[in-house]
């Protein structure tokens, strides 16, 4: 079985699942209703290809790069890019930017990437409400009251980690002991441990004599 | 799987003593009563389709149909042909693929399953694009080159004239369209085919009783599997009928294969 048809299963299902808990996306799909988008990631074999409708169909593209350029209408946009810059395609403003910086080949009707950045883009979840349809709505407000607070202080100890680290970087290294001053000051200790040690020895002869 | 059965005609030659009998899983009956024999193995599992097809390939049966959705190549504006269609699984995906500038034309020989299908696609609010058609594949009851694609999920092994239905296929589809036929196959292991027996013939039928209370059919599905030509047939048949390019892909080590072959 090909493991691009698992993948594309389960893409599909987490997407659809991601955008029903935004009762918002079904407005903006609406412009996309109708049109395809594919996508090709460098580090991946296989592009994918979102069918867009009342839902976000995802298809594996057999079709090469080159190949389906060939074959799009006014109702496909074909995208080419890497793994790293896939998180700034949510931003609809950074498109452009992306397109003139060469990190982004964008082939077909421009709008279709911006009305799908902007779908995943503009995502708007509240865990609250889900999570009230499973447990009532108290336990769900305990929950998320909960999860807020473990995020509050997660937050505040990266932040106090932060400080610690640029505190550290400004204040402390500048006048911190440099790198040979210890070696010299280490050898000083050899050196000095050295002549104790041959002290201690020549006390030991002398007394043995007497 | 049940999906396995979706009617579409009938018998096949090939096998059979005589020109007048044809195979219905392991038993011979005449050529004019397999069609009524297969109807009525599919108006029994109709109701309890999705869920034995769930059940009995253990969910695998929506990975090789999302294959051969990816090797359709369907785009916006295509005029899709899905026969056998059943419960309508491929047709759902056609219908959003194509778009409301395209269609998809859903159809099967049994009244029982093309209502459960049309039903369900309804449900999922898939109306303006599906056209539902009782047809037998045989001899299918469109124009000539209508449809940019064709598929049969898990219906040729029904049809008592594969050939027939194969050279109709070709009649209907355009010039430069496809034909895409899932179907069970042979396992491409020695001991991939035991267990399969083993689960076929044994555990399969059970699981038809306990679900479906229907015992037989599941019995006739296991059969109707052994019954079907394999890969290399297959695709001989497929040459033979005039599709060029003809190929196959083993899906599941063989269990299923999904076979390709274009019109020129």
């Amino acid at each position: 079985m090909p493991g691009s048809a698992l993948l594309s299963a389960i893409a599909e299902t987490a997407i659809n699942r991601v955008l029903a808990l935004d009762e918002d996306s079904q407005a903006r799909l609406l412009p996309l209703n109708g049109k395809r988008l594919t996508l090709y990631i460098d580090q991946f074999p296989h592009a994918l290809t979102l069918v867009f409708s009342q839902r976000v169909d995802v298809l594996t593209e057999l079709l090469e790069h080159s190949e389906l350029v060939a074959q799009l209408d006014e109702n496909s946009c074909c995208i080419r890019t890497s793994l790293e810059v896939l998180p700034k395609l949510t931003q609809t403003s950074q498109l452009t930017q992306l397109i003139r910086q060469g990190e982004l080949h964008l082939d077909g009707d421009l709008h279709i990437a911006q009305h799908t950045a902007a779908l995943f883009g503009q995502l708007d979840i509240d865990p609250q409400e889900w999570l009230s349809h499973y447990t009532g709505d108290v336990i769900a407000h305990q929950a998320g009251q909960t999860l807020a607070g473990f995020k509050t202080q997660i937050a505040n100890a990266l932040a106090r980690s932060r400080a610690g680290i640029s505190n550290a970087l400004t204040e402390e290294k500048p006048i911190g002991v440099g790198k040979l001053a210890v070696m010299h000051f280490n050898d000083e200790v050899d050196a000095l441990r050295d002549d104790v040690q041959r002290f201690e020895a020549r006390l030991n002869a002398l007394n043995n004599e007497q | 799987m049940s999906d396995a059965n979706t009617p579409s005609g009938t018998s096949d030659t090939q096998a059979t003593p005589t020109t007048q009998q044809t195979h219905f899983g392991f038993k011979q009956v005449d050529k004019a009563q397999k069609a009524s024999l297969v109807a009525n193995v599919f108006d029994s599992v109709a109701a309890k389709y999705d869920v034995m097809n769930d059940l009995m390939s253990l969910g695998i049966h929506r990975l090789w149909k999302r294959y051969a959705l990816d090797c359709s190549g369907v785009r916006a504006g295509h005029k899709v042909l899905d026969i056998a269609g059943g419960t309508g699984d491929l047709t759902a995906k056609f219908s959003r693929m194509v778009g409301p500038g395209g269609s998809v034309t859903l159809a099967d020989i049994n009244l029982s399953m093309l209502k459960v299908g049309r039903d369900k696609l309804r449900d999922k609010g898939l109306v303006g694009n599906i056209d539902y058609v009782q047809a037998d594949a045989e001899s299918l009851p469109f124009s000539d080159n209508s449809f940019d694609v064709v598929t049969m999920a898990f219906g040729l092994r029904n049809v008592t004239e594969k050939q027939n239905a194969l050279n109709s296929i070709y009649r209907v589809l355009k010039p430069g369209g496809r034909l895409l036929v899932l179907e069970f196959s042979k396992p491409a292991s020695q001991h991939l085919s035991k267990i399969y027996d083993i689960y076929s013939f044994h555990i399969l039928p059970r699981m038809g009783q306990i679900v479906a209370n229907d015992e037989e059919s599941y019995r006739y599905l296991a059969e109707s599997i052994r019954m079907h030509p394999d890969q290399e047939t297959l695709k001989g048949m497929f040459e033979q009928a005039g599709f060029e390019q003809c190929d196959y892909t083993n899906l599941t080590g063989g269990i299923v294969a999904l076979h390709r072959g274009y019109k020129f």
